[in-house]
C-alpha cells in the first residue's frame, strides 16, 4: 500500500456459511478521491461496507484505515478512528430533532461523560456550545438549517437522506462511506447531491460510494471498482469500466462481442 | 445563531422552569397539609409523600435506563433493598456510624453491585438485562432472608438511627420531608442536564436503534452500563433513605412486587418523559389511599375496598393494561398535551378578544 491511500482493502473475504458474499475483494481508495463501487444487486456491496465498518468479521483479509489496522474492531471504534458510514435504509434517530441528529455525529470527537454532564461543568458547557455551532454550521452546508427543531423522521424523504449525510459529516470524518445516497431521490435532488459531494471532495474528503444512480457514480467518481458475485470484476476510470465487456455482461447478461 | 440556540435550549430551559416551579409547590406541601382535617382525607400526605420520595429516587433513575436507554430492569427493588441494608447493617452494628455516610455508601454499594451485574450482560442485544435483572431480584431477596447474621432474617433489622447530618437531626417526618424530597431534586436536575448533554443524546440513540448508534462511534455497551450503574446508584440512595425513614426493614419490603411496581411507576408517569417518574410515583402511592378511602366518602361503596393489600395487583396489572393501550407516552405526556392545548385554546380567545377590541375602536 503506498502512502495515499486512505483504505486499504486486502483480500478480504466474508462466508455466510458455505456461500462466499466476498472473496478475496482487494481495492484501495486514495486519500481525497471519489471512490464509486458498484456492481448488480447481491453483488456483495453492503456486505462489503458492513465488513469495512466493523458489523461483520471478515474471514480472511486484511483492512487498513490511514496505516492502522482496524480489522476485527468493533464499529464504534472504526467510526472513532475516521471512518463512517451512512445506511442504504434510512436510519435516522426517533424523538430527536434535525440539530439533535446532527449532535450524534459530533460524538466521535468530544469527551463529556456523565458527571461533567450532569453537573454542567464548564468544560462540558463549553464543548456542548461547540458541538451545536459545528452542526448548525454543516445543516447549512447540506441545506437544512431552516427548521432544526424538526423531528429528524418528520421530514421529506430525500431530506432524511440529507439529514444522516450530514450526521455523518458532523463525526470529522477522513472517509465517507455511502451506501445508495441517491436512492428515492429526484433529478433534483441528485443534482443538489453530486454537487455537494464534489464540493466535500475539494474540502479534502475521501469517499467511497455504493450507487446504482451511473449517471451520479460516472460524474463524480475519479475511479470505479465493480464487484459481481463477491469478486472484483473490473476496475478503472468511469469511461473504461463503462466499456468494459466483463461489465456490460454483468450488468446485461449477455456476452458483449 | 441566536434563534437556533433557542430552539435547542428550549426544552431544557422548560424543564428548569417546571423544576422551580415543582420545587416551591413539593417544599410548602408539608405547610398547609397539616391544616387539612385528617379525618376528612383519611390519609397522611406528609407521611406518604416522604415515602414516595424514596421512591422517586429509584424510579428516576429506572426512567432513565427504562425511557431514555430502551433497557428493561425487573430487579431494581434488589439495588433499593441493597441501599437499605448496607446503611441499616453499618449504622446499627456501628453505633457511631454516621448515618449520611450510610446513604452515601448504600448507593455505592448498589452501585457497584449494579456494574458486576450490568458489564457482562449489557454486552448482549436485546432484552437480556431483563432476565438478569429478575434473577439478581430474586437472588437479593433470598439473601436479605438467609444471611441471619447479617440481616436478621425474616424478622429484619430494627431500631435504624434517624438521620443526622452534621448533628442536625432529621427526626421527624416534617424535617425529613425537606431531605428527602431535595435529593429528589437534586437527582431531577441531574437528569435533566444529563438528557440534554452528549450522554443522554447518545442514550437516546441507542435506543431508537443500536446499529445507528454505534455507526455513531457510540460504544453502546459502556452507555447502558453507565446509565444502569447511575441507575442502582439513584436506587440505592432511594433505599437506604427508606431504611433512615421507617428505622425498621425487613426482606418483605423488597421483593419482586417492588421492583414490578417500580416499573409500573415509570410506565404510568411516561417512559422517555423526565417528569414521568415522578408523576408516577406520587399517583401510584395516593391512588391506594383514595380508593381505601372511597367507602368513607361516598355512601353504598362496599367496606371490603378499605383492604387494599388483597386486590392490589388486580388494580396495577389493569392500569398497566390500560395504559399500554390508551396512554402510552404515560400521565406526564398527557399533561403537557393538556397544558399545550390550554395555552392554543386561551391563546385563540385571547385573539380574538384583542381583535374584537381593535374593531370597536
Amino acid at each position: 500500500m503506498s502512502e495515499q491511500d486512505m483504505l486499504d482493502i486486502d483480500g478480504v473475504t466474508k462466508m455466510f456459511g458455505g456461500l462466499a458474499a466476498l472473496k478475496e475483494v482487494s481495492f484501495s481508495v486514495n486519500r481525497g478521491e471519489i471512490k464509486g463501487l458498484i456492481g448488480p444487486n447481491g453483488a456483495g456491496k453492503t456486505t462489503l461496507f458492513n465488513v469495512l465498518t466493523g458489523v461483520y468479521r471478515p474471514n480472511a483479509g486484511s483492512i487498513t484505515l490511514n496505516g492502522s489496522s482496524v480489522t476485527g474492531l468493533r464499529p464504534d471504534q472504526i467510526t472513532s478512528m475516521g471512518m463512517i458510514r451512512t445506511f442504504q435504509t434510512i436510519q435516522l434517530f426517533e424523538g430527536m430533532t434535525v440539530l439533535e441528529n446532527t449532535m450524534v455525529g459530533c460524538h466521535t470527537w468530544t469527551r463529556s461523560g456523565l458527571f461533567s454532564s450532569g453537573l454542567k461543568l464548564p468544560g462540558a458547557r463549553r464543548e456542548e456550545e461547540k458541538i451545536r455551532e459545528e452542526s448548525m454550521v454543516i445543516l447549512k452546508d447540506v441545506g437544512l438549517d431552516t427548521r432544526p427543531g424538526e423531528q429528524g423522521t418528520n421530514l421529506p424523504y430525500g431530506q432524511q437522506r440529507m439529514l444522516e449525510l450530514a450526521r455523518a459529516l458532523a463525526s470529522r470524518p477522513d472517509i465517507l462511506l455511502l451506501d445508495e445516497p441517491a436512492a428515492g431521490l429526484n433529478q433534483y435532488e441528485t443534482g443538489e447531491l453530486s454537487q455537494l459531494l464534489l464540493s466535500l471532495r475539494e474540502q479534502g474528503l475521501t469517499i467511497l460510494l455504493v450507487e446504482h444512480d451511473m449517471g451520479l457514480v460516472m460524474k463524480v467518481s475519479n475511479e470505479v471498482v465493480v464487484l459481481d458475485y463477491g469478486k472484483v470484476i473490473a476496475r478503472g476510470t468511469p469511461d473504461e469500466v463503462q466499456n468494459d465487456p466483463k461489465v456490460i455482461e454483468a450488468y446485461l447478461g449477455i456476452e458483449a462481442d | 445563531m441566536e434563534k437556533l440556540e433557542k430552539i435547542d435550549a428550549t426544552e431544557k430551559g422548560r424543564n428548569y422552569r417546571i423544576l422551580l416551579i415543582l420545587s416551591v409547590f413539593i417544599f410548602t406541601v408539608p405547610f398547609w397539609a397539616g391544616l387539612i382535617p385528617g379525618s376528612i382525607l383519611h390519609m397522611d400526605i406528609v407521611n406518604l409523600m416522604v415515602l414516595a420520595g424514596t421512591y422517586a429516587c429509584a424510579v428516576i433513575g429506572l426512567n432513565l435506563l427504562v425511557g431514555y436507554a430502551g433497557q428493561i430492569s425487573l430487579g431494581h427493588a434488589a439495588f433499593f433493598g441493597i441501599g437499605a441494608y448496607t446503611t441499616a447493617i453499618l449504622c446499627t452494628r456501628m453505633a457511631w456510624f454516621p448515618t449520611w455516610l450510610g446513604v452515601i455508601l448504600g448507593g455505592l454499594v448498589a452501585g457497584i453491585i449494579g456494574w458486576l451485574v450490568g458489564v457482562p450482560v449489557l454486552r448482549l442485544k436485546g432484552h437480556y438485562l431483563a432476565m438478569a435483572t429478575l434473577g439478581l431480584g430474586e437472588i437479593a431477596f433470598i439473601l436479605f432472608t438467609q444471611l441471619k447474621g447479617l440481616t436478621g432474617g425474616t424478622l429484619g433489622i430494627l431500631n435504624i438511627p434517624s438521620l443526622s447530618i452534621f448533628g442536625l437531626e432529621f427526626d421527624t417526618e416534617f424535617k425529613l420531608y425537606f431531605l428527602i424530597w431535595a435529593v429528589v431534586m437534586l437527582m431531577m436536575l441531574l437528569s435533566i442536564n444529563i438528557i440534554c448533554s452528549r450522554v443522554g443524546r447518545a442514550l437516546r440513540a441507542l435506543h431508537s436503534s443500536d446499529d445507528a448508534a454505534e455507526a455513531m462511534g457510540i460504544n453502546t455497551a459502556r452507555y447502558k452500563t453507565m446509565i444502569f450503574v447511575l441507575s442502582a446508584v439513584f436506587a440505592g440512595i432511594g433505599g437506604a433513605l427508606f431504611a433512615h425513614f421507617l428505622n425498621y426493614i425487613d426482606p418483605a419490603s423488597f421483593t419482586f412486587f417492588l421492583s414490578i411496581l417500580f416499573i409500573t411507576m415509570v410506565v404510568i408517569g411516561g417512559m422517555g418523559n423526565i417528569w414521568g417518574g415522578l408523576v408516577g410515583v406520587i399517583f401510584l402511592i395516593f391512588l391506594p389511599e383514595v380508593i381505601q378511602g372511597l367507602p368513607h366518602w361516598i355512601p353504598l361503596v362496599p367496606e371490603s375496598l378499605t383492604n387494599f393489600g388483597n386486590y392490589e395487583l388486580v388494580v396495577y396489572g389493569l392500569l398497566l393494561i390500560l395504559f399500554m393501550m390508551y396512554m402510552p407516552k404515560g400521565i406526564a405526556f398527557g399533561l403537557s398535551r393538556g397544558t399545550s392545548y390550554a395555552k392554543t385554546k386561551f391563546g385563540h380567545l385571547r385573539d380574538r378578544i384583542s381583535a374584537r377590541k381593535y374593531e370597536g375602536h
